[in-house]
């Protein structure tokens, strides 16, 4: 070995680096690569992302780990042409780089940002300078690489008049001539004096990654993969070492050693000069003191907060409260300690201003804890009066910023972005992004194309499988019965599952986060680059983590649906009944909310509707706010998880004692019988036995987290407790019990905050039912489809009024039909079961909009509310101007029944009276008519006897079957009967027992019901299994049915296949009212009724079916997740807030799978 | 100008690099090594896991008193090499 090789192996610095955050491009995250480099003994390393500094911070973070000088660069196209330049940020050029990106997406499409070489210049010019880098992918090096030499140097030298700091980058892949071009750009830049630089313009860590490089290059120009689609025909672009690139440098030099030498020394001063200070980027490094970046007020906020809070305290009645002066002494020595007082002025006057609007806002999470956000008005949660803690938002010693949740209505929370850019200008506000990742559907459809699969079937084998990671799909193919006996299985499909497995968590685009807003000052655009949103929306290219390291201070506005429901609920009561409703102002003891609560009758109310919260309102019985606060918390998997549920429910309905671990700790766990239910309650437990304070109990909390947490946690916490007088044994208990809460549990700041809207929706729906449903309808704030809604609407006694063009509106509308149910009975006076459901809507009813009809737009919508009313099909036609298939589709489902007083059903054939058909054919010539004309102008002058002649009777009226099936096809719900009815005699004929009948049924009965399948959900449950829970309806009422794994073999495909089932189960009384089914078998109702009508089928050979003997199969495989505290959860649960998926007929929870290739 | 044969080669390495090769029963020495390159197979055309990659060299070498230049290849995958142009 040559001594310069010695010299330089440890030195080498890869200049060019694409990570994982090169969209589509790279394969590696920023922490891999970086630790690789220090393997190799680097101590620089850049990230060059393509289009973004989207992985900047990762990297600079991971590099300080590792104590590697960060470098950052980003590689970005050229205006016009398929050549990229790479723009690397000097020492002091971080702010240079921020603001380059940042006019690059300006400046192109969004999605295809370019940049100029004016612009670059630019911006290489001002303070702080930027390298310019020009390799084999620039004009430059495809002059050269195209034998252009003299383009070459044209072009190298325009590019050295403009930029000030510009090197040459040579890159070598071993591919066909990639030696001989690097030589050729060496010997330019030499004879041009333009410095030149090796790199390996790295893509991959290892070498094998480069099949996923090539795939990616496939998905990302939506090609099959061939030859001429791949960037790099070899696998070399990985992190080489040092000892390699000095072989490449000799290669490149043609051996010259000396050469070689010079090119690796240039490379290194490029780093040299390029090294950032990470404390300077990402200020959170610095645990001390760090540089935050808060808005600017105008004045010192200091001050400022605390006269607003001395205000606050005589606005809220509390001047003369001991306790909130103590409280709020606390809380502002923090705050003004931690220099956040400004921070706190911010969110107020954003808050401020969002009610000022007229919306509908309210504080979420753990900020509801802090007192100075109840006195500056941020919040109207009281912390004292709930005895919630401020240390679970904000401590000494709680690193990082405190975050601050406000909740608004949905259809307006881009109202109030829009506000908050208006106030503070788009300079210093941009919204936070988050990665879209490959999760196992899109990965199947990305390789699957890459590979050539035809769309259909690409299109099958995505929809297949449940929401799971890539990275599972082998696994969940072996594991799940569904999958198992699809057929997918096949030995032609090993290579694109294989692959897809290996996109597992990639980023593939960038999205608006749903609810963050950073709100900094004049300097943000020298902090981060930002793009634009699809909604055209100021965006920072740094995700919420991101955002917070960078120091840059964040407000969550979420949009929530249920407020906007609410809001809408309020003004249809007003409309319709002139009555007008302050919510807020609603007491919270209202006996008749309550008692519709515990009749779990809670569909479509927030928090509450789903099986398994049905089971336990029913079960839990509440009374109070209370009782909903420690309902909300209870339904959680860390309660779930420790058991907490059965204790809780014995203790609080007198079946046994409440217990405490020590006598020290009732206070804190009076409320809740001695369970341990809120993290306030594990703040309290471990500040009583150990006495170290509220700020070093969340500390603690916060590290519970972890299995490695938890180890540190308890060496701490039992000698501890122990030198604190407390007994081996309660010690040992209490123990057991954070260990068991782990990192799960609720905030009770957080549960207090959601408990408001679900009263809320619950007294609507009790006292105001029809407008309720019509806030729920139009917003769709849950998790069933709108079908569901309207069957429970139904139940409710209030009726469904048809689509009809004079009475119609946009969205749902409230209609008097006769005399209201008489008033509620007052509090307190309600009978013990008084509760009719049937009465609750009387006198009301629901009016489908025209919004709901398939395929209509926001423009047609528009124009048939206004030129209401209409007094012909004709009429409809020329003054609304519906598309054809549109007007087609009214006609379907009944919208000028009213104007010509049809009736569909029997008879079929009317000779003389007109059909819905006759009218159908009529929007055929009127389309024909104005076709013909040209214009739509013209068309209104044909002589009116043309269109208005129609044969009446001329074609047979449709079935109510036909009907039905008309009106789930076009509005996605059946509005005129329930589906379910037209099975009705096969179901009496095999003796299905319908949901009403339930509760008269004995525990232990095994019993057959039917219905429409409205949810399959999968959640994590405390055994470990992956249980499948299917709600059906079937007109009376909502059926809950449990799928155990030992079923799921013969059962599995059925459950996630069929929309219409029959199953057999047994009765668990679980509660008062509360019952559901353990599923034994079930059928496809469409297969049965295929039978039982078929030839020779009948009602015999229904019966052969249902009583056939299922074939044991293999139930669910896959190693349940295990955590420290011997809780076990099926690899197919739930985890996490379920997607907003695309709506459909039921809803499906994130584990369940999608309809299999079998049907 | 080149002519293309194909045909199977016998060749000793050395350093990674070919040093000799026996080409139709006569002994070459390779003086210079003049380009190296690779190419990836079309992995997605076969069903391994891992299809290697090709490496080729074009090498100027020594048969007695003859110099030519020869293009030779070595398949990762299937272990064998080839002399696939010869400039002689």
């Amino acid at each position: 070995m040559t001594p310069f090789m010695a010299e330089s192996m440890a030195a080498f610095a890869h200049l060019h680096t694409a990570s994982a955050y090169s969209l589509r491009y790279g394969t590696a995250f920023p922490g891999v690569l970086v630790r690789r480099a220090a393997e190799h003994g680097m101590d620089r390393l850049a990230l060059t992302d393509r289009d973004g500094l989207y992985g900047a911070i990762k990297h600079v973070q991971a590099c300080h780990d590792e104590g590697i000088a960060p470098i950052v660069g980003v590689d970005l196209a050229l205006q016009g042409d398929e050549t990229r330049i790479v723009v690397l940020a000097r020492s002091d050029g971080w702010a240079a780089l921020c603001r380059l990106v940042t006019a690059a997406h300006h400046a192109g499409e969004r999605g295809e940002p370019y940049v100029t070489p004016g612009m670059v210049a630019e911006h290489a010019s001002g303070p702080g300078g930027l390298v310019v880098m020009l390799g084999p992918r620039s004009g430059v090096g495809r002059a050269i690489a195209e034998r252009r030499d003299d383009q070459a140097r044209a072009l190298l030298t325009a590019w050295r008049s403009v930029v000030p700091d510009l090197v040459v980058e040579l890159v070598d892949h071993y591919g066909y001539r990639d030696t001989n071009n690097a030589t050729r750009m060496l010997a330019l830049a030499d004879s041009l004096g333009v410095p030149a630089v090796l790199t390996n313009a790295v893509r991959y860590l290892d070498a094998a990654d480069h099949q996923i490089g090539n795939v990616l290059d496939a998905a990302r120009k939506l090609v099959p993969l061939h030859a001429r689609h791949i960037e790099q025909p070899t696998a070399h672009a990985y992190l080489k070492d040092g000892r390699e690139m000095a072989l490449v440098a000799a290669r490149i030099c043609g051996g010259d050693p000396d050469r070689a030498g010079r090119l690796l020394a240039e490379t290194r001063r490029v780093a040299d000069d390029c090294v950032l200070d990470p404390v300077e980027i990402v200020p959170l490094l610095d645990p001390e003191r760090p540089k935050l970046h808060l808005p600017e007020i105008g004045e010192d906020p200091v001050p400022l907060l605390r006269h607003r809070c001395e205000d606050g305290l005589i606005d809220r009645g509390m001047a003369r409260s001991d306790d909130a002066r103590r409280r709020l002494a606390d809380e502002l020595r923090v705050i003004e300690n931690k220099r956040l007082s400004g921070y706190f002025i911010a969110v107020a006057g954003i808050t401020d201003m969002i009610r000022s609007m007229g919306v509908r806002c309210a504080i979420r999470g753990s900020g509801a804890g802090s007192l100075v956000n109840y006195l500056i008005g941020v919040g109207e949660v009281n912390p004292l009066e709930h005895g919630l803690l401020m240390e679970r938002f904000l401590s000494e010693g709680r690193r990082g910023l405190p975050d601050i949740d406000v909740d608004v209505e949905s259809a307006r929370r881009l109202d109030c972005y829009r506000a908050i850019l208006g106030r503070y200008g788009e300079a210093r506000v941009a919204c936070v992004s988050m990665m879209e990742t490959y999760r196992a559907r899109s990965a199947l459809r990305d390789v699957g194309a890459a590979m050539g699969l035809p769309p259909h079937e690409i299109d099958v084998i995505a929809k297949a499988f449940p929401h799971v990671r890539a990275k599972q799909i082998r696994a969940a193919l072996s594991d799940l019965p569904e999958l198992r006996d699809s057929g997918l299985n096949d030995r032609s499909l090993q290579t694109v599952f294989r692959l897809a497995e290996r996109l597992d968590g990639l980023p593939r685009h960038i999205a608006l986060h749903p609810c963050g807003v950073l709100i900094g000052n004049s300097t943000l655009r020298d902090r981060t680059p930002v793009e634009r949103s699809l909604l055209d929306f100021p965006m920072s290219q740094f995700d919420k983590d991101d955002v917070e390291e960078a120091g840059l201070l964040k407000l969550d506005v979420l949009g929530v649906r249920m407020q906007s429901a609410l809001a809408y609920s309020i003004k249809e009561i007003e409309r319709v009944d002139h009555e007008k409703i302050d919510l807020d102002a609603v007491p919270h003891d209202d006996e008749a909310t309550y008692d519709l609560i515990r009749a779990s009758r809670t569909l479509g109310c927030f928090q509450i509707e789903s099986p398994g919260q049905r089971e336990l309102v029913a079960k839990l019985e509440p009374r109070t706010m209370h009782d909903l606060i420690v309902d909300i918390s209870l339904f959680r998997p860390g309660p779930v998880n420790s058991d907490m549920v059965t204790p809780y429910l014995e203790a609080r309905h007198g079946f046994r004692e409440p217990r405490y671990p020590h006598e020290k700790l009732r206070d804190a766990l009076r409320e809740t019988y001695g369970v341990v239910v809120f993290h306030e309650q594990v703040l309290k437990i471990i500040d009583v036995m150990t006495e170290c304070g509220l700020s070093d109990a969340e500390k603690a909390r916060r590290t519970l987290g972890t299995p490695e947490g938890r180890e540190i946690v308890r060496s701490w916490f039992v000698p501890l407790a122990r030198r604190n007088g407390f007994a081996g044994a309660t010690v040992e208990n209490a123990w057991k019990v954070l260990d068991a809460f782990g990192g799960f549990g609720f905030c009770k700041a957080h549960a207090a905050a959601f408990a408001l809207p679900t009263y809320q929706s619950a007294w609507l729906k009790r006292h105001h039912a029809a407008a309720f449903f019509a806030g729920v309808l139009t917003h769709e704030p849950g998790m069933y489809p709108n079908r569901v809604i309207l069957d429970e609407a139904r139940q409710c006694g209030v009726d469904i009024l048809p689509l009809d063009v004079n009475r119609s509106g946009t969205d749902w509308l409230v209609e008097r039909t006769g005399p209201a149910a008489a008033a509620a009975p007052a509090a307190g006076q309600s009978p013990p079961g008084g509760l009719r459901i049937e009465e609750m809507g009387r006198g009301y009813g629901l009016r489908v909009p025209f919004s709901a009809v398939r395929g209509v737009s926001q423009a047609e919508v528009s124009r048939m509310v206004a030129g209401q009313p209409y007094t012909s099909m004709a009429d409809f036609w020329d003054r609304a101007r519906p598309s054809r298939p549109v007007a087609e589709r009214i006609v379907e489902v009944g919208g000028l029944d009213a104007v010509y007083g049809l009736r569909p059903g029997e008879p079929r054939w009317r000779p003389g009276k007109l059909t819905r058909r006759d009218l159908i054919a009529q929007v055929g010539a009127l389309d024909r008519a104005s076709g013909v004309v040209g214009s739509s102008e013209a068309a209104v002058q044909l002589p009116m006897g043309f269109t208005e002649s129609v044969t009446p009777g001329e074609l047979p009226e449709m079935t109510e079957a036909e009907a039905v099936e008309a009106e789930l096809s076009i509005l996605g719900m059946d509005v005129s009967r329930h589906v379910v009815h037209f099975h009705d005699d096969l179901l009496d004929a095999i003796g299905v027992i319908r949901s009403k009948d339930l509760l008269k049924q004995r525990n232990g009965a095994e019993i057959l019901v039917a219905g429409v399948k409205v949810a399959t959900q999968t959640p994590a449950v405390r055994s470990g299994q992956r249980v499948i829970f299917a709600t059906l309806d079937d007109s009376t009422g909502p059926i809950d049915l449990t799928f155990f794994e030992s079923v799921q073999a013969h059962t599995a495909a059925t459950v996630f296949g069929s929309w219409l089932l029959v199953a057999r189960g047994v009765v668990r009384r679980t509660g008062g009212r509360a019952i559901s089914l353990r599923a034994v078998h079930c059928w496809n109702l469409v297969d049965l009724d295929r039978v039982w009508r078929a030839p020779g089928g009948g009602i015999d050979a229904v019966r052969a079916i249902l009583d056939e003997v299922p074939v044991p199969g293999a139930g669910v495989g896959g190693r349940p997740i295990q955590y420290g505290n011997g809780f076990q959860l099926s690899p197919y649960s739930d985890i996490g807030p379920p997607r907003d998926d695309h709506r459909r007929l039921w809803h499906a929870s994130s584990g369940s799978s999608g309809p299999t290739t079998g049907r | 100008m080149s002519r293309l044969y194909g045909d199977p080669i016998e060749v000793w390495v050395r350093d990674g690099q070919p040093a000799q090769f026996v080409w139709r029963d006569r002994l070459y020495t390779v003086r210079e090594i003049q380009d190296h390159w690779v190419v990836a197979r079309e992995w997605w055309k076969t069903t391994d896991a891992d299809p290697g990659e090709r490496r080729f060299w074009r090498v100027e070498a020594a048969t007695g008193k003859e110099i030519g230049t020869y293009e030779v290849r070595f398949d990762t995958a299937g272990d064998g090499w080839l002399l696939l142009r010869a400039w002689d």
